[in-house]
This record gives C-alpha cells, structure tokens and sequence, in this order.
C-alpha cells in the first residue's frame, strides 16, 4: 500500500513563503524529501507519458518515518476553569438523538473521572459516577429524541439515571424509566467536560456519540427530570436557575467553533473534529427553514465518530520556496527506504507572488475546492452503483487499498458518515492520497482513468508542451482576492472538473469575463455545487447537498443552508449564478464508460469562431480519440441551455450525437422520470462545445466534457483537440478586444 | 434486493457481453449487468493493481467499510477486457449457479 503518507500545512504558497510538511510512517523506517515540478501525472503507456522535474533545493538528508496514526471522531470540549472540582449533589443532562447504536460503548456526556452518560451497544442507556455504573432498563431507538439526566442527591446518598423519549403524538406527558442505586458522596468534580466523547487511556477524546446532542447542561443540585425537561425548553429561564453550573446553547456562534455556556459561570468551550453545526435540535418541528431566522431552533450539534477536521501530525520539516522558483504545481516528494515506486507526493500549487503581478498573461486555476470534495473519496469502494456507471469492474489502485485500512484518514464530501448522514466537511489538513500524481481512480473511463487532479495534469503537460508561461491560481486564492488576483491576467483555464465553488469564487470569475477577462473552460460539470469556507476553520469547506444535482446524500430536512455562512447549500443554479450564465453550458448528464466525438454544426464555420478551427480542415467530426474513454466528450458533460442562462449569441460550434445508455439525466432536469432519458435516446444527453463573446470585450470557450484534456494528451499532445485548445488560447491572449455581435449576426 | 433474477433466457446476453465487454450494450445486457454489479451483494469483485495499466489481482471487496479486500489467490490478468469476462463468468455462477461455457454450448 503506502508505506509513508503525509501533507503540508497549505495547498497555496507563494515564493519567499514557507511550507511545513508532516508525515507519518505507515510500515516506512526513513524517508528522504525532495521537490518536484509536477508536468503530467498520467502513466498510461498510451499517453504522453510522466513526466515531473526535479528542483535543486536541499530539504535534508534521510529522516526518520514517525508513525502517528489517525484519530478520528468529533466532539465538544469545555475546561473546567476550576468550576467543576466542587460538585456534591449535581445533575447531567442533554437531550440526545442518536443515529447509531451498536457494537461500542458511546459516551453522551462526560466530566472525565468523575461522572458520564452514555449509551452502551445494546442501545441501554449507562451512566457512571461515584463508583457506580447505572443502566437504564430499555433501549432506546435510533432517530427519535431522548432526555438522559444523571442526579445525584448527597443528602439521599442516591444517583437516579432517567430516560424520557419524546413521542409527537402523545397527548400524555412522557413517563420517564428511572434507576436508582446507593452511593456515598464523593466531593470531588472533575477537570473538563466532553460532550460526545469521553478520555481514554491515551489521554486523546475516545467513545465518540453519533448523532444529535442538543443544550447539555450541569446543575450542582440534583433536578427532578420532569422539571429538567420544562428547564431545558427555556434557555432564558434555564440561564436564571441559581443551581445552574453550566447550559451549553449549540444554536449561539454556530459560524465557529466556539461552544457557548449561557450559565453566569461561562464555561465556554470549543467543538474538536468539525462536527456538523447548525442542525435541528429537539424543539424543531418544522417551523423555520433558515437557521438565520430561527437559531434557537438549530441548536443540535451532529457528531460523527468519523468526523475529521486536523489530523494535526507534528510537523517533520519546514522549508522556505525559493524566490526564483516560477509559479507552478509541485510535490514534495517522500521517498520511503529508497523505495521511489513508494513515494508519496504532496502536491501544492506555488501560487504569483501576492504583492504584484508575475508578468504572467495566462493562469491556470487549480481547483482546489473540487479537489477537497473528493479528498480520498470511496465511490468505488463504498458505493455499489459505482460499477454500473464505470460499465466495468472497479480498478482499486495503491492509495485506494490504503484508503480502505485507514478509514480514519476522514471521508470526501461523496461519503456517508456511518450513520448514513452525509459528509458535510472535507478538510486539506490531512493526507489526501489521491491529490497525488499517477494514481488511478474509479470514474476516469476506460483507459487512463485518470480524475482531478491527475487528470488535470493532461492540461498541465499541456502547457508545458506548447510553450506556454501561466502562473498557477488556486481556488483558495481566487475566494480570498478575487477579481483582484484575476484581474492580472487576460486568460483563466479551468481543470478537468471544476465542480464546487464558493460565492467569492464564482462571482470573481463572472466579475472577470464581464471585464474584458477570457475563460476557458476545458472541463465538464463546472460551477455546480455551492461550497463554503470558514473564517475561523482555516482549511475546511462545507458543502450541503440541497433539493436536486446527482448527489450521495441528502442533508436532512430543514438543514440545507451552511453553518459556516448562511448559504443556501446546493446547485449554483438554483442560487442565482446558473453554470450556463458563466460558462454558456450547464451539467446535463454523466457516464464513466466511454466518451465520443463531437460532432461540427454549422455554427462552427461562422467567422466568429474562424480563429477556433485555424490551420485545421476537420471533418465531420472531432475528437474520436483519447485518454479518457476513447472521446473527446465524455464523462460529465454539458449542454448550452438558453432556459438556464446560456447567452442568446453564444455560438454551439459541435456537439456529441450520442453516449451509451450509462449516461442519464441529471435529477434536476429528470422532473418526470420516464425511460427514455438516456445516451442512446435523449438529444439532451450532449456535449455542447461553446463560444461566446462578453460586452467587456471578454470571451468565454467552454467544452463542456470532462474528457476534452484526456484528448488534448492524445498522440503526445499533437492532434486536432490540441491544436483547438491552443487556437483558443492564442486568440484569448490577444489584448485585442472581443466584438459583440450586432443583431442579426448571431449564429 | 434486485427484482432482475438472471436464468438461461438471458444467455444471449452473456453471448453478446463476452464478444464486447465494455461500450454500447443491448437494453437486455444492461439489464443483467445492472444485476451484477448493483448494490446486491456482500462482497463485490474488483481489480486490485499491481501494476498501472499491466496487471491486476482478482479482489473481492466487503460491503462494510474498513474491511480487508481479499485477493483470490492464483488470478492475474494482464487485459482488462479479458478480465471483464473472467468477472462475468464467475458472477453467473454466483448468481445462477451454472457454468455459463457450459451453459452457452448446451444452448447453441
């Protein structure tokens, strides 16, 4: 498998600025780190070939490999402040929906070495304290709401666990079960507070909860239950409550992750892993949508034992880039036991400097948020339907079988947690073992199977093959500066799948073609997801899956708008920046089998578009060839829609006829399913190769395939689609401004 | 569980299958595929690489997360093609119990 993984603590870095790198041995001894300029990833015989370039620069000599491990699993953890070290009598409790029970101990609620709730395998609730372990006499059921409370009475010498389980329809108060046992007082209290998890051995946050935690609190007196559940409905009088320790409301800074106490005492604390904030809590039935308008409603956190934010390895070296080093995508390359067939790549893009432009026409966005989408993604392994859209057996490469043992290494927004909730977070502070170049992955179509990143690397190579200066962008980059870094340069090309994208990012490129600024864009199903940063979580990004788009998950009801924002989660389309509106095509349909060519229409021999087809006699056809399913179109691919935004002048120079029946239509299209939405069937199911001109005197080409770079590689990067690309590129990074066409003049 | 069952009325399926194992497919064929590689299934067949592009092991991959693929012990195949048929094969049996060789000549 991999012998030796590892990451850097950015994916952006400018010259003159430094990079720390942080491995973990997984079997290696040693390593030795060099830095590489990474040109094509691919290594399929057929194509180009790999190629990277070494740098000259010292990054020391042989180090030793450190196992560090994973460890997953989310979490809230409040220090005690010396406010909980005099507790006599005392009441824990939480209102709890749990997601999924079985085969391990889940701690709710924990002041470690002293008192815990939890559910124990069987779906018992447990509690512990002052020696004794209480267990509640039912079980209780995943997905339904639950009050627990632990009391403990000095006086009484008696701890009473309870458990009420809310029934929407009952006209009855809820009965709760109660257990009670004998013990002595202890007089102590405890260092901490989790909620979710508790301490282990280890000293790290161990028994992690999956599922909901809503408004934990700590009381120093012991609360009957049937007032405790009155109390916890009303945080303004629950704050008033003079034997109140602690109340943790979840619905207050749900944009951080800064947990708040809204007792007098302020025990706040922070939430560990990224859970999912911003959630409906026990009191929500409906009544808000928006958690803007009613926070108070959203005051559930949901943990996942599989959450995962920073793996947060100590770091092995940091080295600085050298200031004449050119802008571009590199690695530092880990060589385990002089083992180079091992080696691990942690790719980064050495972005312009930040303080003026490079001089650079050209710049190549590397799309970082797509990337972090898939991070380490399992479609092939965790999704059964993901044979049927390949229409052949699943390949699972190196990184794939690492993936496999190491679950921990935390999950792609493509996963489900274990519990079947969506993955909402994906984090670039971890390995991402399939950022790297030369590996294989599950939807690249038959041939090289390349994707993201490594597929990207065909445009890479690209580049470097004609000659062409770029500087190297990334998503990170164009969502902090904007229109700002764009505005340096006349062209932008886009990856393979640019395919999630914040708001910064999306308007900075709109922003861009309408100033004058030329896109192209060399890719398929772009500018679709909705995905957001976090200010106070540098690194991570949010995506929630809303209302429609080919998605593995659903967020939930009444949870489709972003903790870290605001946003509505879901399509850009249904946000106002419509795919078509950008770029002049929209995602219309997706199969990973075989790709086709694209077929010329007429408006491919108006004068408008002369400079695309220069120095070439095409035929009917164009692209029957490629890396990437043996067609320029393919893959996710994209079709010119007038109704979702595409400009009415926009020319559609060719197009593809036909794909196999894998290829079907997108949910947001298919409103009324019948079986005639498919490949061999439906004209909507197409490529749509596009140009078009901007008022500003900017330009936008689009291909509309994930497959067009797979043949751009195609015969060491000397063929028709190639030569295509490069008319286009030579023409957008002409000053010369682009003419609207008059009325009339339309194709 | 799948509806589909596959029995010997699909074996022209299988004909046209081994002839070309990837591509464009018959309504009938993708129905049997669909079968075969849907989410029906406690272990799944898959390629494990041992060498990009030249030579992969015959896996077999367990629903449940983090679970150790297995590697069939003695099956290389150095085609993917062919490898899709070796697959093919091993899934009849699996699912009709027969041999689909054996089938096919008995049928033709």
């Amino acid at each position: 498998m991999l012998p030796i993984v590892a990451y850097t603590d950015k994916l952006t870095v400018a010259a003159g600025e430094t990079l720390s790198v942080m491995a973990s041995s997984f079997g290696a001894r040693q390593y030795r780190a060099d830095l590489r300029r990474i040109i094509q990833g691919d290594t399929n015989p057929e194509g180009p070939g790999y190629r990277d370039e070494a740098v000259a620069l010292d990054l020391g000599g042989s180090r030793p490999a450190v196992a560090k491990g994973f460890y997953p699993g989310s979490c809230v953890i409040v220090p005690g402040r010396g406010m909980l070290a005099d507790l006599e009598d005392f009441t824990l409790a939480a209102a709890v929906r749990p997601t999924l029970l079985g085969e391990r101990e889940r701690t709710v609620m924990a002041l470690p070495g002293f008192a815990r709730i939890g559910i124990e395998a069987d779906g018992r609730v447990f509690a512990e304290a002052l020696g004794r372990r209480l267990v509640s006499g039912g079980r209780i059921a995943t997905g339904t709401w639950h009050v627990l409370s632990l009391t403990y009475s000095a006086a009484q010498e008696r701890l009473s666990l309870a458990v009420s389980t809310d029934d929407d329809a009952a006209s009855e108060d809820v009965r709760p079960r109660i257990v009670t046992a004998e013990a002595a007082p202890a007089g102590y209290g405890a260092d901490e507070v989790l909620i979710a998890a508790t301490r282990g051995a280890d000293g790290r946050p161990a028994g992690f909860f999956d599922g909901k935690i809503d408004r934990p609190a700590l009381f120093d007196a012991a609360i009957p239950h049937d007032a405790l559940r009155r109390l916890l409905a009303d945080f303004a009088q629950l704050s008033r409550m003079r034997s109140l320790r602690a109340a943790w409301d979840f619905s207050q800074r749900m944009t951080t992750q800064t947990i708040c106490d809204i007792s007098p005492f302020q025990l706040h604390g922070r939430i560990h892993n990224a859970p999912a904030r911003a959630m409906t809590g026990w009191l929500w039935k409906g009544q808000e949508l928006d958690w803007k308008k009613r926070p108070d409603l959203y005051s559930a956190i949901h943990f996942h034992a599989t959450d995962v934010y920073d793996t947060g390895w100590e770091v092995d070296f940091t080295f600085t880039l050298p200031d004449e080093l050119k802008s571009g995508v590199y690695a530092v390359r880990l060589v385990p036991d002089g083992n180079e067939d091992t080696a691990y790549y942690c790719v980064f893009a050495l972005r312009p400097p930040r303080d003026r432009p490079s001089g650079n026409t050209v710049a190549f966005l590397f799309p970082t948020c797509s990337y972090l989408a898939y991070a380490n993604h399992r479609l092939g392994m965790d999704v059964p339907g993901t044979e049927i859209g390949m229409g052949r057996a699943v390949e699972l490469d190196r990184h794939h079988m690492f993936l496999q043992a190491n679950p921990g290494i935390g999950l792609s927004v493509y996963e489900v947690h274990d519990d079947e909730s969506g993955v909402f977070h994906s984090s670039r502070l971890r390995p991402i073992v399939d950022l790297q170049p030369k590996v294989k992955s599950f939807l690249g179509g038959f041939g090289s199977n390349v994707w993201q990143f490594n597929a990207d690397t065909h445009i890479l190579g690209w580049l470097d093959a004609i000659g062409q200066d770029y500087d190297v962008i990334t998503d990170e980059d164009l969502h902090a500066e904007g229109m700002r870094l764009l505005g340096r340069y006349r062209v932008v090309i886009t990856g393979t799948h640019p395919e999630y994208h914040t708001r910064n990012m999306i308007e900075a490129l709109q922003g861009f073609t309408d100033r004058g600024g030329r896109l192209m864009y060399l890719g398929g199903n772009g500018f679709y997801w909705v995905v957001s940063f976090n200010d106070d979580m540098p690194g991570i990004m949010e995506c929630r899956r809303s209302e429609a788009g080919i998605r593995p998950w659903e967020p939930g009801h009444g949870q489709f708008y972003h903790a870290f924002t605001g946003e509505y989660g879901g399509l850009w389309r249904r946000n106002g920046r419509p795919p078509n509106h950008l770029c002049g095509v929209g995602m219309t349909s997706q199969g990973f089998d075989v790709c086709e060519p694209y077929v010329l229409s007429p408006a491919a021999r108006d004068a408008r578009a002369a400079f695309v087809f220069e120095g070439l006699t095409p035929g009917a056809k164009i692209g029957d060839f490629g890396l990437a399913g043996g067609g320029a179109a393919g893959l996710e691919v994209d079709r010119a829609d007038p109704a979702q935004g595409t400009p009415a002048h926009a020319l559609v120079l060719a197009s593809s006829t036909r794909h196999t029946d894998i290829y079907l239509m997108t949910p947001e299209d298919l409103l009324d399913p019948t079986p005639d939405w498919s490949g061999t069937q439906a004209d909507i199911i197409r490529a749509d190769l596009t140009f078009f001109e901007t008022a500003g005197g900017g330009a936008v080409f689009s291909t509309g395939s994930i497959a067009w770079a797979g043949s751009m590689a195609w015969n060491g990067y000397d063929n028709e689609i190639a030569r295509i690309t490069r008319n286009v590129l030579r023409r957008f990074d002409d000053p010369e401004a682009f003419r609207m066409p008059e009325a009339g003049e339309e194709g | 569980m799948s509806r589909y069952q596959i029995d010997a009325s699909d074996l022209p399926f299988a004909r046209e299958f081994l002839a070309s194992p990837i591509g464009y497919h018959s309504p009938g064929l993708q129905r049997v595929l669909n079968r075969m590689r849907g989410a029906d299934w406690a272990f799944k067949y898959v390629l494990v690489v041992e060498e990009r592009h030249a030579r992969w092991r015959l896996g077999r991959l367990p629903a449940r997360r983090g679970s150790a693929v297995e590697i069939v012990e003695g099956v290389v195949y150095t085609d993917l093609l062919e490898a899709e048929r070796d697959i093919f094969r091993r899934r009849w049996r699996d699912l009709t119990g027969q041999d689909l060789d054996i089938a096919l000549n008995s049928a033709a």
